[in-house]
C-alpha cells in the first residue's frame, strides 16, 4: 500500500549480497495481465530481488465493464443479465444476491417453491464455481489431471442447470419474486439427488486422493501465504478465505436470507491440520469440504421441495421499486456480495454499488505476498480464488 | 445491539459532530459530520461495546436530483446513441455527493450505516483506511468512479482506470468517451441491416452484386 | 411478425462441403501409384499450410467470461486436442492463434494489440462472444469497452453467443482451418437459414 518499497527480513531491496561487495538490483516485474496463474486479466506489478517479493501491487481494471454506471441506465429486471456477468463461475448465486436485494426493497414475498429451486441452483453453482477453484488452484501448483476431472463434473452440473434454466453458462434465471421457469418435468429432481450422491460419495473422495492429500501438494501449500484471522477482518475477507483463517462465519448462517435456515450443514472453516491456520492448503480443503455441505443442502432443498407457484408476480410485470435504500448481503461462492442499492422510486437504480467479495480477498496480497517466493505468490493468489469479472465489475 | 442504541452511544462521544438518526425499516442510518467520519469510526471499532471489526462496504454516492429524504427524480444518464456515438448534454449536475459506510461487528452480530456529504466543489472526505485496511481499495475506487477526495489516503491513485483518464463516470452527467488514448469507445451503427433488402437477401450480398436502381 | 422458421430440406445434410463453395483443384493433388511407393505431389504452400491448420497453437488469453467456455472447449468433454489446437502457449510468441475470449476493454486493448503484435507471422484471429465482436450487452452504458476488437487487430473467425458453447468455439476452429487451407469459400448459409434471417426486423 504503502509508495516506499517494504523491508522485508530487516533488509530493504538491492541489500541482498550474494557476493560480497556486488549489490543486486530490484527488478520489477510484471505478472499479468496476460499470465496463466493470475485467472483472467489480473496484473500484479512486482518488485523482487532475486525470488523474494518486496512489493506485490495488484493493477486492476482490464475488465472493468462499467456495470454500476449500467445498472442506472437499464431497469432492475434487465440488470440481472449483467450479475451474471461478475462471478460467471457461479452465475446464481449473484442473481440470488441481486434478486434478494431487490426484494428487500419492494418488500416482495417470494413463494416458497422458488426459494427452494433458488437454494438449489445456486449451491450447485457453488459447487461448480469451487471445482473450478479446485482445478485451477492444481493447476498453478503443477497438477494438470485435477483440472480434467473437475472439468468431467462441472459439465454434469452445467448440464443441470441448463435443463432448468436454459442457459449452458450464464443463466439470468433468478427474477424479482421468483424464478424464471418452474422445475422441468422430465425427472430433473431425481437426477440432481443422483449426482449429488455421486459427487459426495464417490467423486469427492477422489480429489482427496488425487490431490488434497498429495505429498507434493501439501508440500506445495502448506505454511505458505499465511493469514491470520486479525488481518483476514481487517482486509475484509470473507468466505472460503475468512473461513480459512478460521473465522467461524457464513452469512447463510449468520445472516441468514432465503430459507437457508431450514436445512440442517455446517460451516467449515480451516484447523491449521497441514500446517498453520490460514495457509493456502486451509483455504482449499474448506472449498472441498464446502462442496460436500452444498450437496447436503441440495438434498434437503429438493426432498423437501414444496407445491405451489414459483412466481408472485408476472414474468412481464414491471418491477417497481419504492424509494428507499438498502444493503444486502448473501454468501456466494467467493464471500459475501453485497449490493447496495438506493431507489428514487422509478424504474432504474439511483445508485447501485456492488461490494464484490475478490475485490476485498485479493487487497490482503498486498500484505501477506510481502516477503514470499515467487512461486509462493502463485499460490497464494490461487487459493484466493478470485474472479476478475466480479473485481473490475 | 439496536442501532438506535448504537447511535445514542457515537453522538455521546462525537457532541455535535452527530447529525441525527433517521429511523427506516429497511435501512436505518446516521449521519455525521463530514470532517468527524474517522474520528467516529474510530470510535464505533474501538469501544468494546460496539466492536466494529469489519467494514462490509463503502460506496461513493452521486445525489444528483434525488435526495436523502426521498425527494425528486433523477435524470437519466447518458450513453451511446444508436448509431455508436456518444450522447451529449449540457446539463451540469447538482447537488451533493456522499458516502456510505456499513460496518458489522462478527463477535456482537450488529449492523450499522453511516453517511457523509459533501459539497460538490470540495468533494473530500477523511480517509479511514488506517482503521481498517479494505477501506483503501474502495476509497481508491470511490475516486475512480465518483471523484471523492480522501484526505490522507497513503496510495491515492485511480483504481479501475488508468491515470489519464478523463472524468469520473459514475457522476450522473459523465459524457461517454469516443477516444482514450487512441483506442476507439464509440461503436458501429449496431441495427444497420447487413443484407440490404434491394440485394435480394444474404445469398446475393450488395458487395457482390450492386444493387440496380 | 411470425417467427415460424422453415425446417432444412432434404438435401441439407449431404455434407459441409455443399456449404462451401470453394474448388479444389484437382491437379494440385495427385496420388501416383507406381510399383514401389507412393507419391504425393502438391505444392509447397499447400502442404505447409496443412501442416499450420492440423497444428493451431492458440494463446492463453482468457478475458472474461468466454474464458472459460475456452477452457471447457480445452478440457475433458469437448477436448480441443482432437483438432490438433489445444496447445495452449502461455507466450504469444510460440502461438498462432488468438481466440479473444471476452470483452475488451480499453485499458485492456493497448496490451492486446502488444501481445498481437509480438506473435509471429503468420497469425490468426477468433473473435469469441459477442462482447468481442461488437460489445455485446455494455454497447449502450459501456464507457470503458471497445464496441468489437476489429477496432483493434484483424479478425478472421467470429465466434457469435454469450457465451457461445464449446461446440460453437469448435466449429469456428473449423471454419479457420478451412481459412488457412487456403480455400477461400464464402460460407453460403443454407436456405432455412437465409429464410429465417429475412424475418428479423431491423430497424431503420
Amino acid at each position: 500500500m504503502a509508495n516506499e518499497p517494504t523491508m522485508v527480513n530487516g533488509r530493504g531491496w538491492g541489500d541482498q549480497d550474494h557476493v560480497p561487495g556486488i549489490k543486486s538490483e530490484l527488478l520489477e516485474l510484471n505478472m499479468g495481465p496476460q499470465h496463466p496463474a493470475t485467472h483472467g486479466v489480473l496484473r500484479l506489478l512486482l518488485h523482487t530481488d532475486g525470488e523474494i517479493v518486496y512489493k506485490v501491487t495488484p493493477v486492476l481494471g482490464y475488465l472493468h465493464r462499467c456495470a454500476e454506471k449500467i445498472a442506472e441506465g437499464v431497469n432492475y429486471k434487465q440488470w440481472v443479465v449483467y450479475t451474471d456477468r461478475f462471478d460467471y463461475l457461479a452465475p446464481m448465486c449473484c442473481n440470488h444476491a441481486y434478486v434478494t436485494a431487490v426484494e428487500k426493497l419492494m418488500g416482495q414475498a417470494v413463494p416458497e417453491r422458488a426459494e427452494h429451486i433458488r437454494v438449489a441452483t445456486s449451491e450447485l453453482s457453488r459447487i461448480a464455481s469451487h471445482l473450478i477453484a479446485l482445478a485451477t488452484f492444481g493447476l498453478d501448483m503443477g497438477a494438470w489431471t485435477p483440472l480434467l476431472y473437475c472439468f468431467r463434473e462441472r459439465e454434469e452440473i452445467l448440464n443441470l442447470l441448463e435443463r432448468i434454466s436454459g442457459g449452458r453458462m450464464l443463466y439470468n434465471y433468478m427474477i424479482p419474486g421468483g424464478v424464471r421457469y418452474d422445475v422441468p418435468n422430465d425427472n430433473w429432481v431425481a437426477d440432481v439427488l443422483d449426482f449429488v450422491d455421486l459427487m459426495e460419495h464417490n467423486k469427492l473422495p477422489e480429489y482427496n486422493t488425487l490431490l488434497s492429500y498429495n505429498k507434493i501438494f501439501i508440500e506445495r501449500t502448506a505454511d505458505v501465504g499465511i493469514i491470520d484471522a486479525k488481518t483476514a477482518l481487517d482486509y475484509g475477507c470473507t468466505g472460503p478465505v475468512l473461513r480459512g483463517s478460521g473465522v467461524d462465519f457464513d452469512c447463510r448462517r449468520d445472516d441468514p436470507y432465503s430459507v437457508y435456515h431450514k436445512f440442517d450443514w455446517q460451516v467449515q472453516i480451516g484447523h491449521g491440520e497441514k500446517g498453520t491456520v490460514g495457509d493456502c492448503w486451509d483455504r482449499y480443503i474448506v472449498r472441498a469440504r464446502e462442496i460436500e455441505q452444498s450437496c447436503r443442502i441440495i438434498r434437503q432443498a429438493l426432498q423437501t421441495l414444496p407445491d405451489g407457484p414459483y412466481q408472485a408476480l408476472a414474468l412481464k410485470a414491471i418491477v417497481k421499486v419504492p424509494a428507499g435504500a438498502a444493503y444486502t448481503r448473501v454468501e456466494s461462492s467467493k464471500g459475501e456480495l453485497g449490493h447496495y442499492i438506493i431507489s428514487d422510486g422509478g424504474q432504474t437504480a439511483f445508485r447501485n454499488k456492488v461490494r464484490s467479495p475478490s475485490f476485498c480477498n485479493l487487497q490482503v496480497v498486498e500484505k501477506v505476498g510481502v516477503g514470499q517466493m515467487v512461486s509462493d505468490l502463485v499460490a497464494l493468489v490461487g487459493s484466493l480464488d478470485i474472479v476478475l469479472g466480479e473485481i473490475d465489475r | 445491539m439496536e442501532q438506535n442504541a448504537i447511535y445514542e452511544l457515537l453522538a455521546g462521544a462525537l457532541g455535535d459532530g452527530a447529525l441525527g438518526f433517521t429511523e427506516n425499516p429497511l435501512e436505518p442510518w446516521a449521519a455525521v459530520e463530514t470532517a468527524k467520519v474517522a474520528e467516529a469510526c474510530r470510535f464505533l471499532r474501538d469501544d468494546p461495546r460496539l466492536d466494529f471489526d469489519q467494514l462490509m462496504c463503502l460506496s461513493g454516492i452521486d445525489w444528483d436530483g434525488f435526495d436523502e429524504a426521498g425527494k425528486g427524480k433523477s435524470v437519466s444518464i447518458l450513453g451511446y446513441s444508436d448509431d455508436g456515438q456518444p450522447e451529449k448534454s449540457d446539463r451540469v449536475a447538482t447537488g451533493d455527493l456522499g458516502v456510505a459506510y456499513h460496518l458489522y461487528s462478527h463477535a456482537l452480530r450488529h449492523k450499522f450505516t453511516l453517511r457523509v456529504r459533501v459539497t460538490r466543489e470540495s468533494a473530500t472526505v477523511p480517509t479511514i483506511s488506517g482503521l481498517w485496511s479494505t477501506a483503501a481499495w474502495h476509497e481508491r475506487e470511490a475516486w475512480d468512479l465518483l471523484g471523492l477526495k480522501f484526505a490522507g489516503h497513503p496510495d491515492p491513485r485511480r483504481m479501475l482506470m488508468e491515470e489519464d483518464w478523463v472524468g469520473h463516470p459514475l457522476r450522473k452527467d459523465y459524457v461517454m468517451p469516443d477516444l482514450w488514448n487512441g483506442v476507439p469507445l464509440q461503436g458501429q451503427p449496431y441495427c444497420a441491416n447487413p443484407f440490404p433488402v434491394e440485394s435480394g437477401g444474404p445469398d446475393k450480398p450488395a458487395g457482390d452484386k450492386p444493387a440496380e436502381g | 411478425m411470425s417467427r415460424e422458421i422453415t425446417p432444412p430440406p432434404a438435401g441439407y445434410d449431404a455434407g459441409r462441403e455443399q456449404m462451401l463453395d470453394f474448388k479444389v483443384d484437382e491437379q494440385l493433388l495427385q496420388v501416383v501409384e507406381t510399383d514401389a511407393k507412393n507419391f504425393i505431389l502438391t505444392t509447397v504452400d499447400e502442404m505447409f499450410n496443412w501442416a499450420r491448420l492440423s497444428s493451431i497453437w492458440p494463446v492463453t488469453f482468457g478475458l472474461a467470461c468466454c474464458a472459460i467456455e475456452m477452457m471447457a472447449t480445452s478440457a475433458t468433454r469437448y477436448d480441443i486436442d482432437r483438432f490438433g489446437a489445444g496447445a495452449f502457449r502461455a507466450t504469444p510468441r510460440q502461438a498462432d492463434l488468438m481466440i479473444v475470449s471476452g470483452t475488451v476493454t480499453a485499458k485492456m486493448a493497448t496490451r492486446l494489440k502488444l501481445i498481437y503484435d509480438q506473435m509471429p507471422e503468420p497469425k490468426w484471429v477468433i473473435a469469441m462472444g459477442s462482447c468481442a465482436i461488437g460489445g455485446g450487452p455494455y454497447f449502450k452504458y459501456g464507457y470503458h469497452v471497445v464496441k468489437g476488437v476489429d477496432f483493434i487487430v484483424p479478425v478472421d473467425v467470429y465466434v457469435p453467443g454469450c457465451p457461445p458453447r464449446p461446440e460453437v468455439l469448435l466449429d469456428g476452429l473449423m471454419r479457420l482451418q478451412d481459412k488457412i487451407r487456403g480455400r477461400k469459400g464464402r460460407f453460403i448459409a443454407p436456405k432455412w437459414v437465409t429464410d429465417y434471417a429475412k424475418l428479423i426486423p431491423y430497424r431503420k
